[in-house]
């Protein structure tokens, strides 16, 4: 990989584009959100304490809201992986290749363009959830809460380039993307809570929790930081302070996206 | 220029002649050395060599599997090589791939473009690649469009009929004035409207300067456009020249292509032609066909065998043709692969 430069954002626009002309695939990203709130809404309508007492005062939807924060940004390791298989087939990403623009700029134009329909879709998530449906949300977390869900959502993107790796055919791309988004979604406990620790190993985990409580549970970041907040599913107490979590997200995102474009190199330069 | 070219180089279909012709190595625009690529053992291209000029049409013919999209492939730095070298205006292939992506530009064999993006948005998209100034990009893709009339259309790309398709193709590869312009199988699936207008357009680009790498399995495609021929089989150059070194150089004479409505009729008139002087050669084909070569006048020969013919299909008398020169070369036709 070269240098980036200005040529990411051209590459950016070209996707975005593409992506808006894309009927189909457009109302989905705007359809998808609002039918998991209505999902959630209606499945965890009940208060905590009815549904095993987790945080009182909330109900079973402010807990799980964040779920679907974390299955809304997850979508892009799907997105992600048909956009490069695609290139892959259709011969795009080889005339590009011819071109005086490096690889670098190529996944940054992704990164880029992807980003932009993940805040789409959180803004939908939010509108509707916070603003429609009436979920419990501390207002000044939001940019923190925002800022941490697009790094995870950078690792979604490198869990997708992984998958495109290996994949010709967008259609393949699209079913093992979503086969692969929804096992982590439900392995996490993401969807529902888990008492196991094979959840520690998934970024929706922790993504989930960090989110849980910066936006939900508490109200400032300084003492999130400092004391115990993150509910280890092995126990009822808290036990790690929100900057392990953090750190886990980072360290999920780097892995995804180092892995995903040297293996994408690897499989595409013939 | 062309036709010094034409002149300085041999009558024989050694590659290595090109090289040995060479007056000042500057003139040459690509020099290939040994070029090989292999795909788990299978070499697809088996150490080509080659010396393009500047300002020429270069054609590298030959029928599916020959190799010809692997070389450009090569040459357009997306596939790297597995043994030797290319120096391309003076950039090695090899040691600088980089170096050389501003001054090709690439029209693949199949329509790649942007599916969603209309005319407009996939030529400016080259542009901004190459960097392009963005005024002169809108211009510059306008006339393009307008010249190959897909200009004003504000719909996808992707509800484009074939031909539309195919020349937005070949305006992608040209909107940053590509010094090198590889045409991969340019004209494939087009109508003969449309493939003449492609063709005016590439003659059009080669009185600019441009130097032009064909590749194409379209005898008459080649004959009409090319300067230089390379005839390749199996992944190797088995004759170069110009079209008229190439007919030369094959010394096929005239010919004659028969067909016949049996085996047993095509065996009876092989073996009286094999008892006549001036039939040099004759080639069975499948399907029950012949082609004769033979020298001396067509009319004088027509004579002579319809005095004895009994029965035939189908029978016909021309010039010899690139399509024979391959025939000779590797004992089968261009479309029997």
């Amino acid at each position: 990989m070269n240098s980036i430069d200005l040529k990411a954002w051209h590459i950016a626009r070209k996707n975005v584009k593409e992506k808006i002309k894309n009927y189909g695939s457009m109302f989905w990203t705007v359809a998808f959100p609002i039918l998991m709130l209505l999902v959630y809404k209606l499945a965890f309508s009940e208060s905590g304490d009815d549904v095993g007492g987790m945080i009182n005062g909330l109900t079973a939807f402010d807990v799980e809201f964040p779920g679907i924060v974390v299955y809304t940004i997850g979508m892009s390791t799907v997105t992600s992986a048909v956009m490069f298989s695609m290139s892959k087939k259709n011969g795009t990403l080889e005339r590009i290749d011819s071109m005086p623009v490096s690889r670098g700029n190529v996944f940054l134009g992704a990164v880029l363009s992807e980003t932009i329909f993940m805040n789409l879709q959180l803004i939908i998530v939010f509108v509707f959830g916070y603003g429609v449906l009436g979920a419990h949300f501390e207002l000044a977390m939001l940019p923190l809460g925002y800022m941490f869900a697009m790094i995870y959502g950078v690792g979604a993107i490198g869990l997708g380039i992984i998958i495109a790796s290996f994949l010709r055919s967008p259609e393949a791309a699209n079913g093992f993307g979503m086969l692969t988004h929804m096992t982590l979604m439900f392995i996490s406990g993401a969807f529902f809570p888990l008492d196991n620790n094979g959840v520690f190993f998934t970024p929706q985990y922790w993504i989930k929790q960090v989110y849980l409580q910066l936006t939900v549970v508490g109200n400032s970041f300084s003492d999130l930081m400092y004391r115990g907040s993150i509910i280890l599913p092995t126990s009822n107490a808290t036990a790690m302070p929100i900057w392990g979590g953090l750190l886990m997200i980072i360290v999920f995102t780097s892995l995804f996206i180092i892995i995903g474009v040297k293996i994408f190199q690897k499989k595409t330069s013939l | 220029m062309n036709v010094s070219i034409k002149e300085e180089v041999g009558n024989t279909y050694s590659d290595n002649d090109q090289f040995n012709n060479s007056k000042n190595s500057n003139e040459f625009i690509i020099e290939i050395e040994g070029l090989e690529k292999s795909f788990d053992g299978f070499k697809a291209v088996d150490g080509i060599s080659l010396k393009v000029r500047k300002g020429e049409l270069f054609s590298l013919l030959g029928p599916n599997g020959a190799g010809k999209s692997t070389t450009i492939r090569m040459l357009t730095t997306v596939l790297k090589p597995t043994n030797g070298d290319a120096i391309i205006n003076n950039i090695s292939l090899i040691n600088d791939k980089n170096k050389i992506k501003p001054l090709i530009g690439v029209c693949p064999q199949d329509n790649v473009i942007f599916e969603a993006l209309t005319a407009e948005d996939n030529v400016q998209f080259v542009g901004q690649m190459h960097g392009m100034d963005r005024v002169e990009n809108e211009l510059r893709t306008k006339a393009l469009l307008e010249k190959m009339n897909i200009a004003g259309r504000e719909k996808a790309a992707k509800t484009f009929s074939g031909g539309m398709k195919r020349r937005l193709n070949l305006v992608m590869s040209l909107i940053h004035q590509p010094q090198i312009l590889f045409l991969d199988e340019p004209s494939a699936g087009l109508d003969p409207q449309a493939r003449r207008l492609v063709w005016e357009f590439i003659k059009e680009l080669k009185k600019t300067g441009m130097t032009i790498i064909l590749t194409t399995h379209d005898m008459v495609e080649a004959d009409a456009l090319s300067d230089h021929i390379a005839i390749m089989d199996h992944g190797k150059i088995i004759a170069m020249g110009t079209l008229n070194e190439l007919k030369k150089g094959s010394n096929n004479g005239n010919i004659l292509d028969f067909s016949f409505y049996s085996n047993e009729e095509l065996i009876k008139t092989k073996n009286k032609l094999e008892e006549i002087d001036n039939v040099k050669e004759i080639k069975e084909l499948e399907n029950n066909k012949l082609v004769i070569s033979f020298t001396g006048g067509i009319k004088t020969f027509k004579q002579e065998i319809l005095s004895w013919l009994d029965s035939f299909k189908t029978l016909h008398f021309r010039e010899d043709s690139l399509e024979d020169i391959f025939l000779k070369l590797t004992g089968r036709g261009l479309r029997d692969n």
